[in-house]
């Protein structure tokens, strides 16, 4: 299946509802063919910028959103040639597999052998053929969800948008379907929005990351930059777990609690005064090596067995305890000293 | 004898940053420590140049708080980033850098060898010359030098490296070939130590070995194609450790600015090799 993929471009679309300002104005240019994630906590205003690009609200006077050269902006929905997905599905529980993604195409008297040839495409792209005329109710959750992708891809959109599609289902599937419609998006080339709040979805199917809290865009990049070079503290907690290393600058070094570490080259600016600093690694970005020639020197908290890691918690290296992933295998008890090294390129200074 | 060299240090004011990226004073800072921790300690750090970025009267003045906690005597010598009067005036309880009269550039002797600093630079360019005056100063002081192991020192290497960006700002061919020419009639010149590189290189040059090292702070890119753009890497801090007796002559180590993990035996403590 083929569709042709447009670029998005909002332009100083902001929000407000009933006097309250949710989304601050903003300005995003979207790839075509492009998968980008919207990711942050709810209520920062994902959910809202989503509906604005499917035409199922309006920006605030000034905003505009444009489909390549076309400006949608007083478009309704189902002018847009949209594909959404919504987290609940809401797919016809009264028809069946074949009725619900035909739908569409019922609606827009697409002709029967037109139609039918292209449902019978979809269901073997989802991998539902044996299901086709089973009802909705003797589906599974992941079943569904693929049925949903499929009638929102039938009538062949511009711009496929994916609103938490898999936040209803348990997490084996979830991870399952997660690595499935990532291959799926790569395959059909659609300009695609998706929206989360789960970062390991965002880290595996976006292209780009849009980090959002309160209304405003904190970050975008891509999953490696959002997690290596998070912009600003809040992207770097929202995005994984991240360490804190409070200390003062002496001698090129950061001196803290249990030790010092060398000072990252790459500073930020204004981070190369000398006086009280921070540096923020992330938890595998650190080792436990010999006592003598580690960097900083601590004492095993807690140790959390998590199959293919242990997640140490380490404390007195530095004032705020340390987070360290080790291999799975390694067993620490409560209270052995141990030396920590970090890599020298894994250190973030943070604004 | 153990000689320490480092180079490009490429230091600001306090609280900038090099080329928007690199905390250049933190790196020198570490450098000062590691120097002061090495076991034997060096007799002496020659810095090959560019010790500041631009000139300027306040990195020199920042350059030389980083160095006061260095307990070894230094030597140092002017880059294409540096400025001959500025210098002269933040250092100037430094006789040598103002016994060249309009040059940087003078003899010393650190135990049995002859340090020859060379001014190589042109100011306004990044790149780098000898005139007639300065290559009849290096030819006076080889002749007086009778004989005795000889360093001679310059920030612009006079060989090209075949990294395209910094072999269009080496030492001009005509005077690395008049330097080639008049080294090669003294054989105790041990080595040429260049820096301007920021990347540990040796090559063949005038009957003896010309060398350049890399910086403690960042590496200029490895990139051997001759249209390599301009850039840097943050590679791994480092510097060269030149080591003297007179059975060997000048064995250079590379030696890393951070410490790495280890050190970790090889043998068992009954003596068998660990399998």
């Amino acid at each position: 299946m083929k569709l042709a993929p447009v670029p998005i471009t909002l332009t100083q679309c902001a929000k407000t509802f009933r006097g309250t300002r949710v989304l601050e104005p903003l300005d995003l240019q979207i790839g075509a063919g492009e998968t980008l994630v919207l990711l942050g906590p709810s209520g920062c205003g994902k959910t809202t910028t989503l509906r604005m690009i499917a035409g199922l609200e309006t920006p605030d006077a000034g905003g505009r959103i444009a489909f390549g050269d076309e400006d949608v902006t007083a478009l309704p929905i189902e002018k847009r040639q949209v594909g959404m997905v919504f987290q609940s599905y809401a797919l016809f529980p009264n028809l069946t597999v074949r009725g619900n993604i035909g739908y569409g195409l019922k609606i827009k008297r697409v002709a029967a052998d037109i139609a039918r040839q292209r449902v019978d495409e979809l269901l073997a792209m989802m991998r539902l053929t044996a299901h086709a005329d089973k009802p909705i109710d003797q589906l599974s959750g992941g079943q569904r969800q693929r049925v949903a992708l499929a009638r929102a891809l039938a009538m062949q959109p511009r711009v496929l948008l994916l609103d938490e599609p898999l936040t209803a289902l348990d997490a084996r599937l979830r991870d399952a379907l997660r690595s499935e419609m990532n291959t799926l998006l790569r395959e059909l080339g659609i300009t695609t929005v998706y929206v989360t709040h789960d970062q390991a979805e965002a880290m595996e199917l976006g292209d780009r990351i849009v980090v959002m809290s309160a209304g405003r865009i904190e970050q975008i990049g891509t999953p490696r930059d959002i997690y290596y070079r998070p912009a600003n503290r809040a992207v770097a907690q929202f995005v994984g777990t991240i360490n804190r290393l409070a200390g003062e600058r002496r001698d090129g070094m950061l001196s803290t609690t249990g030790g010092a570490v060398p000072l990252p080259l790459r500073g930020t600016p204004g981070s190369a005064a000398a006086g009280e600093t921070e540096l923020f690694f992330r938890p595998e970005d650190a080792y436990l090596s010999d006592s003598a020639s580690a960097h900083l020197r601590g004492t095993i908290e807690s140790a959390a067995f998590l199959g293919e890691r242990t997640r140490l918690t380490i404390g007195g290296a530095a004032p705020d305890a340390l987070i360290v992933d080790v291999a799975g295998r390694v067993e620490l008890a409560r209270g052995t000293p141990v030396g920590i090294s970090i890599a020298p390129d894994a250190l973030i200074a943070l604004s | 004898m153990l000689l320490a060299q480092i180079s490009d240090l490429h230091i600001k004011r306090p609280g900038a940053l090099a080329y928007r990226r690199v905390d250049t004073g933190a790196a020198l800072a570490r450098c000062v420590t590691a120097l002061n921790a090495l076991e034997p300690r060096p007799d002496v750090v020659i810095m090959t140049g560019d010790l500041v970025d631009q000139g300027d009267p306040e990195q020199y003045a920042h350059l030389k708080t980083l160095l006061a906690p260095l307990k070894i005597p230094y030597y140092l010598l002017v880059g294409n980033h540096d400025d001959r009067a500025a210098l002269r005036d933040a250092f100037s309880d430094r006789p040598e850098l103002r016994a060249g009269g309009d040059f940087v550039q003078y003899a010393a002797d650190i135990g049995p060898l002859r340090l020859l600093a060379l001014d190589s630079i042109v100011p306004g360019e990044s790149g780098g010359d000898l005139c007639e005056g300065r290559l009849a100063w290096l030819a006076g002081q080889l002749e007086d030098a009778h004989g005795k192991p000889v360093i001679v020192a310059l920030h612009h290497p006079p060989f090209d490296c075949g990294i395209g960006h910094m072999d269009e700002i080496r030492l001009e061919p005509q005077a690395a070939q008049k330097l080639a020419t008049l080294i090669a009639r003294y054989p105790n010149v041990e080595r040429v130590i260049c820096g301007h590189v920021h990347r540990p290189m040796f090559v063949r040059f005038g009957g003896t070995i010309a060398s350049a090292v890399p910086a403690p702070a960042h590496q200029v890119a490895l990139d051997l194609r001759e249209d390599a753009p301009s850039a840097f890497m943050l590679e791994p801090p480092a510097f060269a450790l030149h080591r003297y007796d007179a059975a060997t002559g000048l064995v250079t180590h590379h030696a890393y600015v951070d410490r790495s993990e280890g050190p970790y035996p090889f043998y068992e403590p009954e003596g068998t090799l660990i399998d």
